[in-house]
């Protein structure tokens, strides 16, 4: 990987110039993805005997879980290139990822919360998984939320970037404390996806899936930061030429 | 006199001229455990049941909101200013404004607990260990929404951004109290759990002035 | 490996006894990443409308 490769995500314009073109490929590629594997989980994946067709549900929610995690992870990583390397466009992609992390987040709250429904009888149970889903959902909120609050956009930036620093090195703890918390009131700890084997007709749908949400995800976040790129660049000649000519 | 002798004159100064500033959150966590009962019931066995819990809540919430406009003053009158100039490390002088602000403003908040554990029918040995996890959780309490502060010292109309921001961070010792609250319920032993606890706090209250200090030179600087 | 497990395409779309709950959430899933997508291209016009009118504000003062 040469430098010169590293020093050109410095510019917004290359990176705005490239992006169009990943955008669709992703796009393309994350819809063939996610249409075959959740039609393959839909109805050839088989009949679960405990829960029935219920369980279908995790071809949605377990890769949707994954990357709402993974993607505050990638927040934290772009805040680590932007105070090391003071690259805008991470800033840009942090902006990015926490609408579509957050969104991801609700529809993992959701989609584990209907599954409840049939499987514990309940919408909602505190199991450690959804409660720290639903804490994740706080962070990503206080994000967005104090990025909205500063008005200048680099001063933002790095604001964001120390919370998101901050929440990183405390979300493992948060989960493992949650975990804890959930074995002293209920010893038998309600586990919505660990099963002992899953037979490959089972999780090989779920890996089309997985990998399909996650393109689908760069996908949205590809689109979210051009947006923002032109946004933020607005006063910049590259930007005003591009409009110009369109 | 020394830079923290100052800071500390300062500090007790403002403390006398606002002593509304301490007892406002001590009030409000009055008012919040008075509202337990009328919200639930006032059977004395069911109130014990919740009490610490209940407790421990409203000090969190009344630590919060009170902490939440930590920096405003000095902010504003140029102080934090003055402070990236000053011979010391601005870490090592958020720190001390921090636990300034804990010995003032938390403890008396942590002294009237026992009041309201008396009203919750809170039983003794758990109202002792009650208030060891207050003693040693809110430091680091302190610290974080101290950060929280910071983080929205430049923003005119964040409201209670600041509180929201940092409360999910409170989890892992929220659950860590409740787990020795648990124990101390039961009857065993406390002081693994607690010293656990300590540890935790500890450790924050000696990492989060370093970010609450970053927050604050990015909000005075702007963008450098 | 791969049988289609329902006896029909309407026993499918039925998926008892749980359909109601597993076609809803595939349906939100949908209407998310369509949302998101809308937002997104919505939030590039916007931005491209701007720089326009920063341009023709430009040229009149020009001109």
């Amino acid at each position: 990987m040469s430098w010169r490769w590293f020093h050109q995500w410095g510019s917004p314009r290359w990176f705005y110039e490239r992006a169009g073109r990943w955008q669709l490929v992703c796009g393309w590629l994350a819809l063939i993805l996610l249409v075959v594997g959740s039609l393959w989980g839909l109805g050839f994946a088989p009949v679960d005997y405990q829960q029935g067709n219920s369980y279908r549900i995790i071809y949605l929610h377990v890769p949707v879980a994954f990357l709402a995690q993974a993607m505050y992870a990638a927040m934290a990583v772009c805040a680590v290139v932007l105070f090391v390397w003071k690259m805008k466009l991470a800033d840009v992609a942090m902006q990015a990822i926490a609408v579509t992390g957050l969104a991801f987040t609700v529809l993992s709250l959701v989609s584990g919360a209907v599954w409840g429904k049939p499987t514990w009888g309940t919408y909602w149970v505190w199991d450690a998984r959804l409660t720290s889903m639903l804490i994740l959902g706080f962070l990503y909120l206080g994000l967005i939320g104090l990025r909205a609050a500063i008005q200048d956009p680099d001063q933002a930036g790095k604001a964001c970037g120390i919370l998101v620093l901050v929440g990183v090195v405390n979300l493992p703890i948060i989960k493992y404390s949650v975990e804890w918390w959930n074995t002293l009131h209920q010893p038998a700890s309600l586990k919505l996806t660990e099963k002992p084997t899953m037979p490959a007709s089972m999780w090989m749908p779920l890996l089309v899936n997985i990998l399909g949400y996650y393109i689908a995800a760069a996908y949205l976040v590809l689109g979210s930061m051009r947006a923002i790129v032109i946004g933020r660049e607005r006063r910049a000649s590259w930007v005003k030429e591009l409009v110009g000519r369109a | 006199m020394s830079i923290e002798k100052r800071m500390l004159a300062r500090e007790l100064k403002l403390a006398a001229a606002r002593p509304g500033d301490i007892f406002k959150p001590m009030w409000f966590l009055m008012l919040v455990i008075s509202m337990v009962p009328l919200a639930l019931s006032p059977d004395s066995v069911l109130l014990a049941d919740i009490g610490s819990a209940m407790i421990w809540v409203a000090t969190l919430l009344a630590l919060l909101l009170n902490t939440e406009h930590l920096f405003q003053s000095d902010f504003s009158d140029g102080v934090l200013e003055q402070w990236l100039f000053l011979d010391r490390p601005l870490a090592w002088l958020v720190g001390l404004k921090l636990i300034v602000h804990w010995l003032f403003h938390v403890v008396p908040l942590i002294c009237i607990t026992p009041i309201a554990g008396l009203m919750l029918s809170v039983p003794t040995d758990v109202l002792i260990a009650l208030l060891m996890t207050l003693v040693v959780a809110t430091p680091a309490l302190t610290c974080f929404s101290g950060l929280g502060a910071a983080l929205t010292l430049g923003s005119s109309r964040s409201g209670i951004l600041g509180v929201l921001v940092m409360m999910p961070l409170f989890v892992p010792v929220v659950i860590l109290a409740a787990g020795v609250l648990i124990r101390a319920t039961d009857g065993s032993e406390i002081l693994p759990l607690m010293a656990l606890l300590g540890a935790f706090s500890l450790v924050a209250a000696t990492l989060v002035p370093i970010a609450v200090s970053a927050a604050i030179r990015l909000n005075i600087g702007g963008s450098n | 490996m791969l049988e289609f497990q329902f006896e029909s395409l309407m026993a499918f779309l039925a998926m008892a006894p749980h359909g109601a709950y597993v076609w809803p959430v595939y349906i939100l899933g949908l209407l998310i990443l369509g949302g998101l997508t809308w937002v997104n291209l919505r939030q590039h016009r916007q931005a491209i409308r701007l720089v326009k009118r920063q341009l023709e504000r430009e040229e009149t003062h020009e001109s």
